[in-house]
C-alpha cells in the first residue's frame, strides 16, 4: 500500500513535470472527494453552452445565438408524429414554453438551463438546488430503488443513482409530460427514461452526459453531452428565484403607513 | 401536453393545497367525527380520529411549548464539528391559521362552525399558547396602521376579491418566516459550512461560512440568512426579506425593513427543538417581539401522518427502513386557484381534479 502511494506521487510528479498538455489527467487525480473516496460534487455549476436555446446544431436567428447543439446524434429521432408535434411547438415557442411559467425545467433541462445550480453532497444523496424557480431535485444514492407505484408523475423525474468509478450514474424515471427540453419545442411524454453519466474533468469542470429515450416520441434513444463550469467568482451565491411569483408580486405590496402609501 | 392548456393537472400540489386549506380542519381535529374511512385514505391524509385516541395524529396534538435551555450539546455531531440535527421536524402546535391563538380557530370564520381547526378546541385556557412569547400578553406589538392592516387582509381573506386578499402561499409563494416552520412537515439536511432547509413551500439555505448578507436591494421572500452554532443553538440572523409572505391565515406582516434573529435551540435528545424568533420592525411594530414554535422530530417509527411527515418509505430489497423524500414542487396552480382560505364549499369544488398522487404516508 505504501509503496503504492509512493509509486503515485513519483507518477503525479513526473505528470506534473511533462507540463500543460496532459494538465487535465493531473487534475482528475486531485478532484473533491467526501470522506467515503467517492467524487464530491457540491458546488455551485454552470453550464456556458446555449444548449437550451435549441439542443440541434443551428444558424442564428432572432430569438437564439447559432450553436452546434449537444446531441451526440446531431438531430433528435423524432417520430415522424413526434416530429410534426415538435415543430407545432417549436412555431409556438416564445409563448409556450413551460419556462416562461417558471414551471421546473425537469431532467435534463434544468442542467443546461442558463441559471446556476447548487449541489449539495452526502454519501446518501446529492442535492440540487435549482435557483430557478424553487426545484430541489435529491438524487438518492443509498442503494433504494424507484417506488413500486410508478404514477407519480414527478417534474423532476425520481433519481436513483450509483457509482461506476468516479462516474455517478443516474437512472430518472416516472416523468410528467409537462415539460420541455429546450426554448425550440423539444419535448417528451411521461415514459421519458433518462440515464445521466456524471464525471469530473478536472476539480472545476463536470462533463454531464445523458441518454435519453421515450419510445413515443423517438424512435431510438440519443444522447447529449454538456460541460458544466464551476462558479468560482469571489462570493458568489444562489439568489432565491421563485420567479412564478413575478406575476403576482405587484399585488403584494409592501405594507406601509397610510401617508407613506399615499405618496406613491 | 396540449399547447395552449391551463394546467390543473400538477396533482400532487394541489393535494397539499387542498390538504392544508380545506381538509386540515378536518385531519387536525381533536373534536371531529372521524372522516368517512373511503376519503382519507384517497386523498392521501391519515384518518382523522378522536385526539385523545391517537395523541400524535392530525396537526395539533399538544398544546404546550416545552423549556428547553440554550447551552451545550452533548449529541451526535458531523464530522464537521455542527450538531447533526439533520432529518425531518414539524411543529407540534397547529398549522397557519391563527399566530396568537394557534388552536383558536381562525377568528371570524363563516365556516367555522362546519368543522375542525376552523373553531377553537376547547375554552381558551385548554388550547396552547399564543406563538407569541414576547410581549407577556401574547400580541404582537403593532402600530395602529399595521393592525389595522393586518385586520384588513384578515378579513379579506374570507373574501378574496381583492388579488392581495389572496393569502400569497395559496398562490404558491413561499412561506416565508415565520410561517415555514408551522407549514407542513420540513427537512434538514447540513454540509460543511451550510443548513439547508427543505420546506412545503421554498427552500432556505443557512450559510455558516459567511456573515455577510446581501446587498439590501435584494429582497427576497425567504431573506437572506447567515447562521453560526452556540452549543446546542443553532443562531440564524436574517435579513432582505421582502415582506410578502404572511405570518398566517390571520393576516400579520412585517414590512421589508425587518431585522429576525433566529435561534433553533436544539434539546440533547435530539427529539425536540424550539424555534425562537425575534423581529425588530420599527416600521410596524412599537417593540420588537419573539415567536416561539416547538418542533419535534418525526422518522420512519413515527405515526402516519399525511400533513406533519409526507414521507414514505423507500423501496429497498435488504429491509433498510428509509425515509424516501419527493420532490415537492408548487408552481402549476399558481395561477386560478384562489382564495387561500376559501370556504370548504369552494375547495371542494377543486377537489375533484386531485387525483392522489401524492403518495399516502405509508409508514406502519
Amino acid at each position: 500500500m505504501k509503496s503504492l502511494l509512493k509509486q503515485s506521487v513519483l507518477m503525479l510528479s513526473a505528470l506534473g513535470l511533462l507540463g500543460a498538455g496532459i494538465a487535465v489527467a493531473a487534475d482528475s487525480g486531485k478532484i473533491p472527494r467526501l470522506a467515503n473516496g467517492r467524487p464530491d460534487f457540491s458546488g455551485i455549476w454552470q453550464t456556458t453552452s446555449l444548449a437550451d436555446y435549441d439542443l440541434e446544431p443551428h444558424a442564428g436567428r432572432k430569438d437564439a445565438p447559432p450553436g452546434l447543439g449537444i446531441v451526440e446524434e446531431g438531430e433528435i429521432p423524432y417520430t415522424a408524429q413526434a416530429l410534426a408535434k415538435k415543430q407545432k411547438y417549436f412555431a409556438a415557442r416564445e409563448s409556450e414554453d413551460p419556462r416562461l411559467k417558471c414551471w421546473t425545467l425537469g431532467t435534463p433541462r434544468g442542467i443546461y438551463y442558463p441559471e446556476p445550480f447548487q449541489i449539495f453532497e452526502r454519501a446518501e444523496d446529492l442535492t440540487v438546488v435549482f435557483e430557478f424557480g424553487d426545484s430541489v431535485r435529491t438524487i438518492h444514492t443509498n442503494g433504494t430503488l424507484h417506488p413500486v407505484d410508478t404514477d407519480h408523475e414527478f417534474w423532476l423525474g425520481d433519481s436513483r443513482g450509483h457509482w461506476e468509478g468516479d462516474t455517478l450514474v443516474v437512472d430518472v424515471r416516472d416523468f410528467n409530460d409537462e415539460t420541455w427540453l429546450s426554448r425550440a419545442g423539444d419535448f417528451h411524454d411521461e415514459a421519458l427514461h433518462v440515464v445521466e453519466r456524471w464525471k469530473f474533468v478536472d476539480p472545476n469542470t463536470i462533463e454531464y452526459r445523458a441518454t435519453l429515450e421515450d419510445p413515443g416520441v423517438y424512435s431510438k434513444p440519443w444522447n447529449i453531452d454538456v460541460f458544466l463550469y464551476r462558479h468560482r467568482e469571489k462570493n458568489f451565491q444562489l439568489i432565491e428565484n421563485y420567479c412564478y411569483t413575478h406575476d403576482y408580486d405587484q399585488y403584494y405590496p409592501v405594507p406601509a403607513p397610510p401617508s407613506a402609501a399615499n405618496v406613491h | 401536453m396540449n399547447l395552449p392548456k391551463i394546467n390543473y393537472s400538477g396533482r400532487r400540489r394541489l393535494i397539499l393545497a387542498v390538504l392544508g386549506f380545506a381538509l386540515a380542519p378536518v385531519i387536525g381535529s381533536g373534536q371531529q367525527p372521524p372522516a368517512p374511512a373511503a376519503t382519507a385514505p384517497a386523498t392521501g391524509a391519515p384518518r382523522a380520529a378522536p385526539q385523545q385516541a391517537r395523541p400524535a395524529g392530525g396537526i395539533g396534538y399538544e398544546k404546550t411549548v416545552p423549556v428547553i435551555k440554550e447551552g451545550k450539546w452533548t449529541g451526535k455531531r458531523l464530522p464537521d464539528g455542527q450538531p447533526d440535527v439533520s432529518g425531518d421536524w414539524s411543529n407540534t402546535i397547529a398549522n397557519h391559521n391563527n399566530t396568537t391563538d394557534p388552536q383558536g380557530g381562525i377568528p371570524g370564520d363563516p365556516q367555522a362552525a362546519r368543522s375542525g381547526n376552523r373553531r377553537p378546541l376547547g375554552p381558551r385556557e385548554e388550547r396552547a399558547p399564543s406563538r407569541v412569547s414576547d410581549p407577556a400578553d401574547g400580541q404582537l406589538p403593532y402600530l395602529p396602521w399595521a393592525r389595522a392592516k393586518q385586520e384588513e387582509f384578515a378579513k379579506g381573506f374570507f373574501v378574496g376579491t381583492r388579488p392581495e386578499w389572496v393569502e400569497p402561499l395559496a398562490r404558491c409563494a413561499p412561506a416565508g418566516i415565520p410561517k415555514s416552520f408551522y407549514w407542513h412537515g420540513y427537512e434538514i439536511r447540513q454540509y460543511p459550512g451550510y443548513v439547508l432547509f427543505l420546506f412545503n413551500s421554498g427552500w432556505r439555505i443557512i450559510y455558516l461560512a459567511d456573515p455577510n448578507h446581501l446587498p439590501p436591494s435584494i429582497k427576497l421572500w425567504q431573506g437572506d440568512s447567515r447562521g453560526h452554532w452556540e452549543g446546542n443553538t443553532l443562531v440564524v440572523d436574517v435579513s432582505n426579506l421582502n415582506s410578502k409572505a404572511r405570518f398566517g391565515r390571520t393576516g400579520e406582516f412585517t414590512t421589508e425593513n425587518v431585522h429576525v434573529v433566529e435561534k433553533f435551540i436544539f434539546d440533547n435528545s435530539n427529539q425536540r427543538y424550539n424555534y425562537v424568533a425575534t423581529f425588530t420592525d420599527p416600521d410596524a411594530f412599537s417593540r420588537p417581539f419573539t415567536v416561539t414554535v416547538p418542533a419535534k422530530r418525526w422518522t420512519v417509527d413515527s405515526p402516519p401522518n399525511g400533513w406533519h411527515y409526507e414521507v414514505p418509505l423507500a423501496n429497498t430489497t435488504d429491509g433498510r427502513k428509509i425515509p424516501d423524500h419527493f420532490e415537492r414542487i408548487c408552481v402549476e396552480n399558481n395561477g386560478g386557484f384562489g382564495r387561500g382560505a376559501a370556504p370548504a364549499s369552494t375547495a371542494s369544488t377543486v377537489s375533484p381534479v386531485t387525483a392522489p398522487s401524492t403518495p399516502p404516508a405509508t409508514n406502519p
